[in-house]
């Protein structure tokens, strides 16, 4: 009894990718080179984009006798991972599927991000890198480029792409006409169906490795100011001429003046360039905060229609954009003068405490009249510093900018960590409302701790500990507002009874993660 | 008419002897179906077993009409199950399917009367076992249900062949125990692609072609007593001594010898493939399955064949029986048996197989490893078995240390564009913006909208049977302090929420708040017709209605509402939870089903810019400098085309919210945006292909004057 060659192949997919018709092809593929194949699949609601498996064999050997094909892959035993998406190589290997010894793994490194990646208030997104070592890890080679990305450019399917690099890959006894042949045969698209092979098994054959392009805008140099960079260190100094350019583009020169002042405190002398480099950064981002006036100069750009258009991807079109505006009352009298308006502000944020009224309205853009409505709003530039908003922005700001300072005295990692407590102040309306009181009480909590352990001698550890901890909870959702709030009271509480390692285990346990 | 069309696949429902069949497992049933000359076919849709469905109606005017055979999707799987009353008087083969368990649940009163009164014609009852891997329904067995009823049950070997001549057997079996039979199906093997030779459909002999003339009466076969005690002793004197001889004689279940005469595995026929793949690995098996381990393959689970059993167990020192979920009966019965007959035989089972859980190769092949180190085969030492087990599963223990982080889990969510999102959206926003009405008990429903239950909603707080949402929310809304909101799809609606739900509402005058979700299909399973579709799978219209068949129950308020526009559903669900009517007031969310909307549309729309015709796409965008990254809309929305992208900005680290190109423009991340007051980063663009000259002429107008205007 001579053994044939049983091959295994799993496709772990997300539901709606095109996984079903992809292991129709492998099967048929290998149907035609004349082994015996079978597949599998579990649709049902994991099709609802949940995780979703496809599994399919191949069997090369005396086909008089069929093998017993098995309805669910071994983990260990699996021959080819062909991943049309890049976080389910991560499950597959989780599970156990792929071994370093026998698996070959075909994937695209694009992302369709789990609803728990998208929903947190920071960034919850799986690292690429750690995903793209453990595929190198347990695979006994790996071909990952992002086939989203090639199959747009040439007008074709991730699935196809894919085929294509498993067909460079003779991972499986299957040439590559016998997976065209498999294409055409399904007739669905087949002709950017087989572009789309054909390209994957070109990048598969190459082990290209399609470079990834940084989504990231360059630095800008600043149209004016350049003179005062000089005295930044040289790793400092781009970050702060795209601040400058920022500041320019978003008020005037004076104000990018402001901004110089601001971080001076924080540069010069040999101190490590870290705290400046937060500093700087936030500073940037807040002082371009978005009030209406910022949206309505954002939204008539020329630039604007341009990127739609081409987004639109459709040659020869007519847009058409129909902005959604709500500002709320602060976003309406905050662009007012300060003096004008602060009593009725008073007034306003007492009366309704939460969910002050709103103006609704749908502006289409494209048109005249619209796109007047807001160009008009963004000529009240001139306004902006002496506007209600202004003031009680740039309040905030320098309770920031001194609290920065006074952890500075105490220990530059805390320090570094109020720093970037300045990334919790986003959002618009309630949602800025609410990250903001969290801002202030993260700040608070955070001078709070840093006293109480200088006074009993100790360094700022907890405090440090407790401000990034803080942050952190805050940045995974709502949900851990309130336990970041209760940590800190709790972590205050065991400071005043001089209970510091309580207070950080009490910080290790909260689950704000490393 | 379902989630695709079948063309091909009827056709091949069409072949004769000496054609191939080459499909899906499903597939091979059905047709195993018309080659066994069924009289009459229905059932209710649900994962695995729709295709069965679908395949059938679009096979309803070419194939089943001309053949005289009856066809209809059942109201409840209750009703599939009363059709087998057919088969109670008139020698009339018939099939019906539905997911089980909750399928047998809600069947189960009719299946009792049939399997009590028994058939004169074979009935097959085809069960798709919605168990383990997506499986979209609560953990549970059907065989419990078989066992209580006394049908027999089949749990055939997975492949195409094995499964169309289990189909034929089953009728076999039906007619000659006058029972009922279960045909069990996992939801795998009713995807898994092979090929199936044909033989010829048969055609019934009573028929709609062929009707019946005279009413059948006998007395004996009403379900009251006294024909009832008559018919239970029936069951156990003749019926299933009558199904085991069958069995027997067809030799249904397998035993295949081996050189291993000390040691067997008894297995059920579904986890055949499994266990052999098992042996295969841990090299005690060629690939095409010969072993010499003695196998025991009972495709049939009940009733077992006590001699079958015993001749298996005779002179063996160590059996293992694969047997999947709890209780583990085989295990138990030959456990009794041997003890009966003073065997001197070790039996294994749960003690080195996991106790739950569907039965997928790690656990098997753990516990075959298990069983075969300490029964120690000759063929191979204990420490080799070990040792290929280790070979197999070593590399598992570093995968935490190149995955620190836990892989985020994926819930299956509402589609992009799905009229039912927004609904939910609505309920989040008035749960958090006026706590004092809107966080209250959610009783919710089995259907798409059950996916509301996960991220980013978490709304509803029960869910306890299709169409029960209002049922279940009876002892709750009278002992809860703010009133209560219900949840059904309109699947569910005229499935049991109507009767159990409605109905009983107003006959106990609940004071809640129903809401119906009337997306036009029962779209979980695949966009099936439900009666306020309009027409039936067969096409015919219906002409009923949601809020006409509430009216018919005495519902007074009712507000009709669309469902994207959540302004609007915010207001009435605010209205109905406030309002001074006391009773049943239901709130009927509109929307058609988006993926069923865009099958049909999409082509057109294709086809319509292909001949230059104007054609307006709208989607919807998000202005990557104005989003500040917080992810609200996210929480708030959670459609897949709603998604994430790193900042353009080079000083802002977290990424922002986008919208990739699936999106198909329903509007709701602008009205969400809207209605929960995030922020102005939403727009939708309209984009006009082959724009109309005027068109053309007022666009280049504007740009001139935009242009003018608009800083760089």
């Amino acid at each position: 009894m001579t053994e044939g060659r049983l091959l295994s192949i799993l496709i772990p997919a997300v539901g709606g990718q095109g996984g079903g018709v992809l292991a129709e092809w492998l099967v048929d593929a290998g149907l035609i080179a004349g082994h015996a194949a079978h597949g599998t699949s579990i649709p049902g609601v994991a099709q609802r984009t949940g995780s979703t498996t496809y599994y399919v064999e191949i069997y090369a050997g005396d086909t008089q006798e069929p093998p017993i094909f098995s309805l669910y892959p071994v983990p260990g035993a699996l021959d080819v991972l062909l991943a049309p998406e890049f976080l389910e190589v991560g499950r597959a290997i989780e599970l156990g599927f792929p071994s370093p010894e026998r698996t070959t793994i075909v994937a695209s490194t694009h992302r369709l991000f789990s609803i728990h990646e998208k929903m947190a208030t920071g960034r919850a997104i799986h690292p690429p890198g750690e995903l793209e070592a453990a595929a190198r890890a347990f695979s006994r080679s790996l071909v990952a480029f992002d086939a989203l990305a090639v199959a747009r450019e040439h007008g074709s399917e991730v699935n196809a792409v894919l085929l294509g690099a498993l067909a460079a890959s003779d991972a499986l006894p299957v040439r590559p006409d016998a997976f065209r042949e498999a294409i055409e045969r399904k007739a669905i698209q087949v002709e950017a169906n087989l572009r789309g092979f054909d390209v994957g098994l070109t990048l598969g054959r190459q082990r290209a490795e399609a470079p990834r392009p940084s989504a990231k805008r360059p630095f800008r140099a600043p149209p004016a100011l350049a003179e005062s960079l000089a005295v930044f260190p040289d790793a400092l100094r781009p970050l702060v001429g795209e601040a400058l350019s920022r500041l320019i583009d978003y008020q005037d020169e004076k104000y990018a003046v402001l901004y110089l002042e601001r971080l001076a405190p924080f540069v010069g002398g040999d101190r490590d360039s870290t705290l400046a480099e937060i500093v700087a950064r936030h500073l940037a981002v807040w002082m371009t905060y978005e009030d209406a006036i910022r949206v309505a100069d954002l939204k008539t750009r020329a630039g604007r229609f341009e990127r739609i258009r081409r987004e639109a991807r459709v040659k020869d079109a007519e847009i058409v954009v129909t902005d959604f505006l709500r500002p709320d009352l602060d976003e309406l009298y905050g662009v007012l003068p300060y003096r004008l308006v602060a009593p009725f502000a008073r007034w306003a944020e007492r009366r309704w405490p939460r969910g002050r009224p709103t103006v609704g309205q749908h502006v289409k853009t494209t048109t005249i009249l619209g796109f007047l409505r807001l160009w008009l709003l963004a000529r009240l530039r001139p306004l902006r510093p002496i506007s209600y908003r202004a003031q009680r922005e740039h309040e905030r700001m320098e309770r920031w900018l001194t609290a920065v300072r006074r952890c500075a005295e105490w220990n530059t990692a805390l320090a570094c960590e109020v720093a970037r407590a300045a990334q919790l102040v986003k959002g618009y309306g309630e949602v800025r409302r609410r990250m903001t009181g969290l801002f202030d009480d993260l700040i608070q909590r955070a001078l709070q701790a840093g006293s109480l352990e200088t006074l009993q001698g100790g360094r700022v550890t907890v405090a440090t500990e407790l401000t990034a901890a803080y942050r952190r909870l805050v940045l995974q959702g709502p949900e851990q507002e309130a336990k970041a709030t209760a940590l800190a009271a709790d972590v205050i509480t065991r400071l005043e009874k001089n209970e510091p390692d309580a207070a950080l285990a009490a910080i290790t346990g909260s689950g704000a993660g490393g | 008419m379902g989630e695709r069309t079948f063309a091909e696949d009827v056709k091949q429902l069409g072949y004769g002897a000496g054609g191939v069949l080459r499909g899906e497992g499903i597939l091979a049933i059905t047709k195993a179906l018309l080659q066994s000359g069924v009289s009459y076919v229905g059932g209710y849709p649900g994962a695995p077993i729709s295709h069965l469905l679908d395949v059938l109606a679009d096979a309803n005017e070419p194939l089943l009409k001309p053949m005289g055979i009856y066809f209809e999707q059942s109201g409840s799987e209750a009703a599939a199950a009363a059709l087998l009353g057919a088969s109670i008087n008139y020698p009339m083969r018939g099939a019906v399917t539905w997911k089980s368990v909750v399928g047998t649940n809600v069947a189960s009163d009719a299946l009792s009367h049939v399997a009590s009164a028994g058939v004169v014609g074979g009935g097959l009852i085809v069960i798709g076992e919605d168990y383990g891997e997506g499986a979209s329904i609560l953990q549970e067995r059907t065989h419990s249900a078989a066992l209580k009823s006394s049908v027999p049950l089949i749990d055939p070997k997975n492949s195409l062949p094995s499964f169309a001549r289990f189909v034929e057997e089953g009728f076999g079996l039906s007619e000659a125990c006058h029972e009922p039979v279960f045909f069990c199906i996992r939801i795998r093997a009713c995807h898994m692609r092979g090929e199936l030779p044909c033989r010829d459909n048969v055609r019934p002999a009573i028929s709609m072609l062929s009707p019946l003339q005279r009413p059948s009466f006998s007395i004996e076969r009403i379900n009251l007593p006294p024909f009832t005690y008559a018919m239970e002793a029936q069951k156990f004197e003749q019926r299933l001594p009558a199904a085991r001889r069958y069995i027997a004689e067809r030799c249904l279940n397998e035993h295949h010898r081996g050189e291993e005469e000390h040691l067997g595995i008894v297995m059920q026929g579904g986890l055949w493939n499994t266990t052999l793949r098992g042996l295969h690995v841990l090299g005690l098996a060629d690939a095409h399955g010969h072993t010499p381990v003695p196998l025991l393959v009972l495709n049939v689970l009940h009733p077992t064949v006590p001699e079958e059993l015993i001749g298996f167990l005779r002179g063996k020192r160590h059996v293992l029986v694969v047997e999947e979920g709890m209780p583990n009966y085989i295990e138990q019965e030959l456990k009794a048996l041997a003890h009966d007959a003073r065997l001197d035989v070790e039996i294994h089972g749960k003690d080195v197989l996991s106790p739950h859980g569907e039965y997928v190769p790690q656990l098997v092949i753990r516990g075959l490893m298990r069983f075969l180190t300490s029964a120690e085969p000759r063929a191979l030492s204990a420490s080799l078995i070990a040792e290929r087990y280790r070979r197999l599963t070593g590399h598992q223990d570093s995968v935490r240390a190149v995955l620190p982080r836990p892989i985020a889990k994926r819930p299956p969510t509402f589609c992009t564009g799905c009229p039912e999102r927004p609904v939910f959206s609505a309920m989040k926003i008035l749960r958090a913006q006026e706590p004092a009405i809107g966080d209250t008990h959610v009783a919710h429903d089995i259907g798409c909208s059950t996916f509301s239950t996960q991220a980013p909603f978490n709304v509803g707080n029960s869910v306890l049977g299709y169409g029960m949402g209002l049922a279940s929310s009876s002892a709750v809304a009278p002992n809860f302090g703010k009133r209560v909101i219900s949840v059904m799809g309109d699947g569910g609606f005229w499935h049991n929420g109507l009767g159990n739900g409605v109905a009983n509402a107003m006959f106990n005058k609940q004071d809640s708040v129903l809401v119906i979700l009337d997306n036009n299909y029962a779209a979980a399973t695949g966009q099936h017709h439900v009666p306020s579709t309009g027409t039936n799978p067969r096409g015919e219209p219906t002409g009923m209605t949601i809020p006409e068949a509430l009216r018919g129950v005495g519902v007074r308020w009712i507000r009709t509402v669309n469902s994207y526009r959540i302004a609007e559903m915010l207001g009435t669900l605010r209205e109905a939870l406030t309002t001074r009517y006391e009773g049943l007031k239901v709130i009927v969310a509109r929307g058609e089903c988006q993926l069923e909307r865009q099958r049909r549309e999409r082509p057109l729309r294709r086809q319509r810019a292909a001949a230059g015709a104007e054609v307006v796409q709208p989607r919807f965008g998000v202005d990557p400098d104005v989003c500040t990254g917080d992810h609200s809309c996210i929480r708030l929305n959670g459609c897949p085309s709603l998604t994430l992208a790193e900042s353009p900005d080079p000083l802002k680290d977290d990424p922002i919210a986008h919208v990739d190109e699936t999106c198909v423009g329903c509007g709701v991340c602008g009205e969400v945006a809207h209605a929960a007051v995030l922020c102005p980063s939403f727009y939708e663009v309209r984009v006009v292909q082959n724009p109309s000259r005027w068109r053309r002429l007022l666009a280049r107008f504007r740009l001139a004057v935009i242009t003018r205007l608009a800083t760089a």
